[in-house]
């Protein structure tokens, strides 16, 4: 735990939604994660105390913790953890069991079902990966998410992709006047252009 | 298909290794995963459906005409020798030691392919390339992906693309990787500026290993990170734009360490060459980052006797099952001093001249 201050300081935002929160008992050791979140590896941004029957217990969480969730909206603990053990608290997938719990912490999804049931949590647990482009971030409307192939299409790409690159990088050592660079980047592109028109010639 | 006359399918691969003349640009490679409908992803398929689609898989891909007399073999049948050969050939970043019943692995005679099944998803293909023609291996990659397609149906929505069990590899579920051996920016240090003033969100660099804190032998392994919400070709066309310029800084450092004729540069040179001739036993990861220095050695003219070809095939051949695929029975405490023994037979003929 790197930065005690900041924590605290989340504490504290944190504390003033909860009113069956207590602060005054934390010491800054380690804490241990929720037992739903053992799998977890993002960075810890919340300390919750929780005081039950003059008990202090201390759990430690990342900012998006479904269980913190679950704590906030004021689902009591005990209640919270007998729901889960039959089974039925939360969003679950009816075909293959996978839940919305084990997708939060990086469990695969299970099915092609889940896509789906989870339809909603997708694209912004993509986007708080980084795996989307910010073409999809900036959210105009009426453009497709998906480009690209579709089953069977054939799409082949285009050889030259490779001349123009070269020949981009040359022009870019032309202007920066690297003349022995682009001087290499003139051979390769004369030899593969050649190479080109041989295999056409074959053909 | 099963082994026979004692020839092993995955251990006599060696093509296209044996000929590579690559300086940079060692490799590339380009997978693509994909799921058949109606089946749940590997982690939640029971035994028997795993069964059943591997039996339904391979039908059509030992068919193939697209693939060259390709073999099956499944996870429980593959020795640990095998698993390990196959992540050194195909330089992939995950190790196959976890694989267990109801996965298999399809090779072929190319070397070229590696298909694996029932993974992390049902089908992953993948396409090992040492010509730097990104294009035209994916043009052969569609090939066998379309024809599989025509007797089995893909999972694809017309939101998400093609359906993966990792939704953060959904969309086109294409992962491009290029591997660049940039011994020259290692050496002088600059390659992390110059990733730094190359690199945006479309792609990250990481090491052979999958780590991107170890860079191994001087290789960075650039990889797409988006494969939703772009298409293939952006996806390649990113690509070769990004790895073009990076050959063009290590090559321009090359001759930059020429002009200078660079002490430091030839002083470690001179040492890896020490350690490769002199060691009485290595590792793998010492003898490939020396092996690198090596091949930087050999461009700049410091030292003869030897090819470009030959230390890429050294470069492979001592890795760990190469090695011991060559050597035949070592025992394990062994392996360094076999290791050791078998570069300094390889380099006998080399000579410093500087």
């Amino acid at each position: 735990m790197a930065n005690n201050s900041e924590e605290e300081e989340q504490e504290n935002n944190n504390n003033n939604h909860n009113n069956n929160n207590n602060n005054n008992n934390h010491n800054g050791a380690e804490l241990e994660r929720p037992i739903e979140c053992t799998e977890c590896r993002r960075p810890i941004a919340v300390h919750y105390t929780e005081i039950v029957n003059n008990n202090f217990i201390e759990t430690a969480m990342c900012a998006e913790c479904p269980v913190l969730r679950h704590k906030l909206q004021g689902t009591p603990h005990s209640e919270q953890t007998a729901k889960k053990a039959d089974g039925s608290t939360g969003l679950a997938c009816g075909n293959c069991g996978t839940t919305l719990e084990s997708i939060r912490v990086g469990t695969p999804l299970g099915c092609e079902i889940c896509y789906e049931v989870f339809d909603d949590i997708i694209l912004p647990e993509m986007a708080a990966a980084n795996r989307l482009p910010p073409r999809i971030l900036s959210n105009k409307k009426n453009q497709p998410i998906h480009l690209g192939r579709t089953p069977g299409q054939s799409q082949e790409i285009n050889p030259s992709l490779r001349l123009l690159a070269l020949n981009e990088a040359l022009s870019e050592m032309l202007k920066s006047e690297d003349y022995e660079q682009a001087a290499w980047l003139r051979d390769q592109i004369k030899a593969l252009t050649e190479k080109r028109q041989e295999n056409d010639e074959k053909k | 298909m099963k082994k026979n006359n004692g020839s092993d399918p995955v251990l006599k691969q060696r093509k296209p290794w044996e000929e590579n003349e690559n300086t940079v640009w060692l490799a590339s490679t380009l997978s693509l995963n994909r799921n058949v409908e109606k089946f749940k992803f590997p982690m939640k398929l029971d035994a028997e459906r795993e069964r059943q689609l591997i039996g339904v898989i391979s039908k059509e891909l030992m068919a193939n005409k697209y693939l060259v007399k390709p073999t099956l073999i499944s996870a429980e049948q593959a020795t640990p020798l095998q698993k390990q050969f196959l992540v050194e050939h195909f330089l992939t970043t995950e190790s196959f030691q976890q694989a267990h019943a109801g996965e298999a692995f399809i090779i072929d005679e190319s070397g070229e392919f590696l298909i694996t099944l029932n993974v992390h998803d049902h089908i992953h293909f993948q396409l090992l390339d040492v010509q730097g023609e990104l294009e035209s291996a994916w043009n052969k990659l569609v090939q066998i992906e379309t024809s599989l397609g025509s007797s089995v149906n893909y999972m694809f929505s017309p939101k998400y693309g093609f359906l993966t069990a990792d939704f953060n590899q959904c969309g086109t579920a294409l992962n491009a990787a290029v591997f660049l051996q940039v011994p020259a920016l290692v050496h002088t240090e600059l390659v992390d500026a110059v990733l730094e003033q190359l690199v945006d969100d479309s792609f990250y660099v990481t090491g052979i290993q999958g780590n991107p804190t170890e860079i191994i032998g001087d290789i960075l392994v650039v990889q797409n990170n988006y494969t939703l919400g772009i298409s293939e070709e952006n996806i390649i066309a990113n690509l070769r734009a990004f790895t073009t310029k990076i050959l063009v800084e290590e090559n321009s450092t090359k001759s930059k360490i020429r002009h200078e004729d660079n002490a430091e540069i030839k002083d470690r040179v001179s040492r890896a060459f020490g350690i490769l001739i002199h060691s009485y036993q290595i590792e793998a990861i010492e003898a490939l980052n020396a092996i690198s220095l090596l091949k930087l050695g050999t461009e700049l003219g410091w030292m003869t006797g030897i090819t470009i070809k030959d230390l890429n095939k050294l470069f492979f051949n001592c890795r760990r099952a190469h090695l011991l695929q060559q050597c035949g029975d070592v025992k394990q405490e062994e392996i360094l001093h076999t290791r050791a023994e078998f570069i300094h037979k390889t380099l006998s003929n080399v000579k410093l001249t500087i």
